[in-house]
């Protein structure tokens, strides 16, 4: 097992190789990688040794997250998935469960989170999902929608309303009741095996509901994605460095009428541009990683103000990257093509756009008398 | 709810713990809150607020408020979570926890 993820980083790259491109194409990551990632605790590097993990930084798995980014975004997704439910299981899960499932996310076990639903995104009143006690049992009702990863996993860590609060329970995927649908052809991240799943009934032992239940909703909801966050903050620098690789490495290669690309001014506004993206998404990054490392209270909204950045700088860039490419890199499979699809999508997920400015802009209103 | 106030040689008593968390919550939700009001059903706690507030209890007062500590109940009113504060940091503290 690697000390740290950054030392994982080579051998990773070798495990991935080319693959990413037909990866995107056929919408699928074979499973047997995943299992290996997760078996050697890199899919949630973050969970401490005494448990199984590397006991990454937030730093540490941060920029381990950005490579893996780098390569392939679908990947980072089922990363940022698994990660999720191990930060979630060791916030709310009683001292069995902590051992428990931490054990199995860092042995090749994979896990799967379900927020939203068809009346609830970021709207939390909206959810249906609910746990119900039945004797020494719960019953789980409802469904979510586009489950990242849920197409993979071993379990799913859904997050339901429970009596006049919440529970985020951790379900396994053969449970009797449940029905994992595939998203067919979804715009970015093709192959995260995002799905739509149904709970119709689902008993469930009282083992499985992370720490008795009874929490607040907005508070299991904001742990969750609060790391979510982070790691896609983490996942768009990756495309970013993707990005602005290919571009220059593009640009400084191909002529056109006797000159290189990279001797147009205007190609060459493109490649400081991205650059300028990298390097402030990278500090933004490293700042709300600190203050996550620091335990700080500052790194919930550092993590909106991250993801916010980074994502829609990745988006960005990633037009740009395409623009320097033009034809080079205007076919699925291709890293700026992945590139422009995958950053859009992370302009939506974990908080859109929208949903993130308004966080950010009621933090500002705060800071005033 | 009981309070189990057994406040033992700490130099935090419960009015101390009180005291820091009303200031804290006046100076971050700009509003002055009673001990025993309701931060959650009086919609006056953001979803992103409460995350802050359980890293800042953590920060603030030397405690890991993890699992079934999480129950909204201990986080509903200033002098819950003072009641919270004080039990854990009473079992934590004699806990040499690995």
């Amino acid at each position: 097992m690697p000390e740290s993820p950054l030392a994982a980083r080579a051998a990773v790259g070798d495990l991935v190789g080319a693959q990413p491109a037909a990866w995107d194409l056929a919408g699928e990551l074979p499973i047997a990688l995943l299992r290996k990632l997760g078996a050697q605790g890199l899919l949630c590097a973050e969970v401490p040794q005494s448990f199984g993990g590397l006991g990454a930084t937030g730093q540490d798995n941060g920029e381990f997250t950005a490579y893996v980014g780098s390569l392939d975004s679908s990947l980072r997704s089922i990363m940022t998935s698994q990660g999720i439910a191990a930060a979630a299981v060791r916030r709310f899960g009683d001292r069995e469960q902590r051992k428990r499932y931490l054990a199995e996310l860092t042995s090749g076990k994979l896990a799967a989170v379900g927020f939203s639903e068809p009346g609830a995104g970021s709207e939390l009143a909206g959810m249906g999902t609910r746990l119900t006690a039945d004797g020494e049992e719960f019953i789980l009702t409802g469904r979510k929608m586009w489950v990242t990863g849920a197409g993979y996993a071993d379990y799913l860590m859904i997050v339901a309303l429970h009596e006049d609060a919440a529970a985020a329970v951790m379900v396994p995927t053969d449970s009797a009741g449940l029905r994992i649908e595939k998203i067919p052809d979804p715009l970015g991240c093709r192959a995260a095996g995002h799905c739509d799943v149904y709970f119709d009934d689902v008993r469930l032992p009282a083992s499985a509901v992370l720490g008795g239940g009874g929490q607040s909703l907005p508070l299991l909801f904001t742990t969750a994605l609060s790391y979510g966050r982070m790691s896609i903050a983490w996942g768009c620098v990756g495309i970013l460095r993707a990005c602005l690789q290919t571009a220059a490495a593009h640009a400084k290669k191909r002529a056109q009428a006797g000159k290189v690309l990279a001797d147009h001014q205007l190609v060459q506004r493109h490649l400081a541009e991205l650059l300028v993206a990298e390097r402030s998404a990278t500090a933004v990054c490293e700042q709300a990683s600190r203050a996550w490392d620091a335990n700080s209270a500052e790194m919930v909204v550092s993590a909106v103000l991250a993801k916010h950045f980074a994502a829609g700088s990745a988006a960005r860039a990633a037009g740009s990257a395409v623009q320097v490419l033009a034809s080079a890199g205007a076919q699925d499979g291709h890293v700026v093509a992945r590139a422009f699809r995958d950053a859009k999508c992370m302009e939506l997920i974990e908080g859109t756009n929208e949903i993130c400015q308004l966080v950010l802009a009621q933090h500002a209103l705060s800071s005033v008398n | 709810m009981t309070v189990d106030q057994d406040t033992g040689t700490q130099a935090l008593d419960a009015p101390a713990i009180e005291q820091a968390l009303l200031a804290f919550l006046a100076e971050q939700i700009k509003t002055e809150v009673g001990p025993e009001e309701d931060l959650f059903g009086s919609g006056l706690v953001s979803s992103m607020f409460a995350m802050q507030l359980v890293v800042h209890l953590e920060e603030t007062f030397d405690i890991a408020i993890i699992g079934p500590e999480l129950k909204l109940e201990n986080f509903r009113t200033v002098s819950a979570m003072t009641a919270l504060v004080l039990r854990l940091r009473e079992q934590q503290g004699s806990e040499s926890d690995a």
